[in-house]
């Protein structure tokens, strides 16, 4: 069969030329994406990877609402520089339990993947309320407002947990029973500086690059 | 460790990579090199454009044809030198997380005989060599300095002051390290409930005027022996095995005003400082008791 007559069927035949058409734009996809929807390694959880708490949860979705995100990533890349900077660089089985991931893509303020335990509660308090306070030369926005909102108006607490067990997180139910009161009495930024002291803590710290 | 596909998957990335090579080999073979690359005879409702020009009857430039062949052969190259061809982990061995491992050993190899050198160093050296001081006035600046402040004087009455002579935990060599390394947390009772409001602020007066002179008279030291002297010492000189601060000195992490003790009292304070034993390295940590002494001596 010749090149040209080929082409001149898949020209006639339209039904052929889309079925071509999608073929070759599919082989990429097929190649390179649907390996790793099956590849068990990037779904297994490494080091002391843990579903996030009541608390943790809700102080996560106050990251997301505040977009945090926009300004600081929680991608430590494999380079020399980062780890240097930061600690070991991101795996990707530190992310399971992460819907979405919030890695980010562009960084004015520093890398917050391994920030837990860097700073005590009392910093992160201050830092929030007004940056500068601690940090002179900070350009980061105070965020005041989160401690005299109480943790519990994010809402939903135990539907997102419910929606997370059905989709795979090992939580129990005696957990997703709990989680309301877990959050009485806590300020959203008090739910935001327990999320952001257990970020990264999932892998030791020290020798590993 | 390089992660790569099982073994279901690597065949169908095989299969399917070697496939592709084949269809874009059959594509620069009919369209260059086919025997009857250009029919002449005419079809049936075929577009004639300027009397002569049909399709298929020009080929396509040169220049995509070494562009095509050049990406093929350098696909071809990459996949037998690098991981890419299903489990196949290449000829070069090559790994991200093996590249990342070399280069931070290479760079932590070439400090290995200066940290050495600074882990067995007298402190006196260390503190009179200014480069030395130098380099850790650096990591202070880029590890400290977020709560102690940019000239470790302190910050926002929540952080100490490095630089006074009190030390919360201790002021020697060894009791610094020893803060950096594992941290320290404080926990100062929160005294509401347990004491009067009145006499809560009859012994905070009483704390404030210690470093005065103790004055037996004064109605707030019956609560203070009370309650504060397990911690805080007979004359409020502290314990630095609990974090005690000495109270019989005029330094007050937590403000100087009447308001600030009271808080204190009330409330109670849990000062944290984090552990640093993983964050730095001895020599790291070393230089920091150095810089933090050098005023000691």
């Amino acid at each position: 069969m010749s090149g040209m007559s080929l082409h001149k069927k898949l020209e006639e035949h339209s039904g052929l030329l889309i079925f071509g058409i999608l073929a070759v734009s599919a082989v990429g996809g097929l190649v390179q994406i649907l390996p790793i929807l099956f590849q068990e390694s990037l779904e297994t959880p490494v080091g002391a990877t843990a579903p996030y708490s009541a608390v943790a949860l809700t102080g996560r979705d106050i990251y997301i609402r505040e977009g945090c995100s926009v300004c600081h990533t929680q991608q430590i890349r494999p380079l020399i520089a980062e780890v240097e900077r930061y600690g070991p660089y991101s795996r990707s089985g530190e992310f399971v339990y992460d819907r979405p991931f919030l890695w980010g893509s562009k960084r004015t303020g520093p890398d917050l993947h391994r920030i837990g335990g860097k700073y005590s509660d009392i910093w992160h308090r201050e830092h929030l309320l007004n940056p500068r306070s601690v940090v002179p030369d900070s350009i980061m926005p105070g965020y005041p407002w989160l401690a005299e909102t109480p943790a519990a108006d994010v809402g939903d607490i135990q539907k997102k947990m419910r929606v997370l067990q059905s989709l795979g997180h090992p939580y129990s139910d005696a957990s997703i029973e709990e989680a309301e009161s877990e959050l009485e009495g806590l300020t959203e930024m008090d739910a935001l500086i327990v999320y952001l002291q257990q970020l990264g803590t999932a892998m030791p710290q020290g020798e590993l690059p | 460790m390089a992660d790569l596909p099982g073994d279901f998957w690597s065949g169908w990335i095989i299969v399917l990579t070697l496939v592709s090579f084949c269809v874009i080999a059959w594509l620069i073979w009919s369209v260059y090199f086919s025997p009857t690359p250009h029919p002449e005879e005419e079809h049936e409702n075929e577009p004639v454009w300027d009397n002569n020009l049909r399709e298929g009857n020009a080929p396509a430039p040169m220049w995509w044809f070494w562009f095509v062949l050049g990406a093929t052969v350098f696909s071809v190259g990459y996949l037998m030198l690098y991981p890419g061809l299903g489990s196949f982990s290449g000829t070069l061995n090559w790994s991200q997380d093996a590249r990342v491992r070399n280069s931070h050993s290479n760079y932590e190899n070439q400090f290995a005989a200066a940290r050495a050198e600074i882990v067995d160093a007298a402190l006196t050296d260390l503190q009179s060599d200014p480069g030395m001081m130098a380099t850790a006035e650096r990591i202070f600046q880029r590890e400290c300095s977020a709560c102690h402040g940019k000239s470790a004087t302190g910050q926002i009455s929540l952080f100490p002051n490095l630089l006074d002579s009190e030390w919360q935990w201790g002021g020697s060599p060894e009791q610094i390290e020893q803060t950096l390394r594992g941290g320290r947390q404080a926990n100062m009772l929160a005294w509401q409930g347990t004491i009067e409001p009145a006499a809560i602020e009859q012994v905070a007066e009483y704390v404030l005027q210690m470093h005065e002179g103790s004055d037996n008279s004064h109605p707030g030291q019956t609560t203070y022996t009370t309650y504060c002297v397990a911690c805080h010492g007979a004359d409020g000189s502290g314990n630095i095995m609990l974090g005690a601060p000495a109270l019989n000195d005029n330094i007050w992490l937590y403000g100087n005003e009447l308001n600030d003790v009271l808080e204190s009292i009330t409330n109670g304070r849990q000062g944290m400082m984090p552990a640093f034993d993983q964050r730095l390295d001895d020599a790291q940590i070393r230089l920091l008791v150095a810089w933090l002494t050098r005023s000691q001596n």
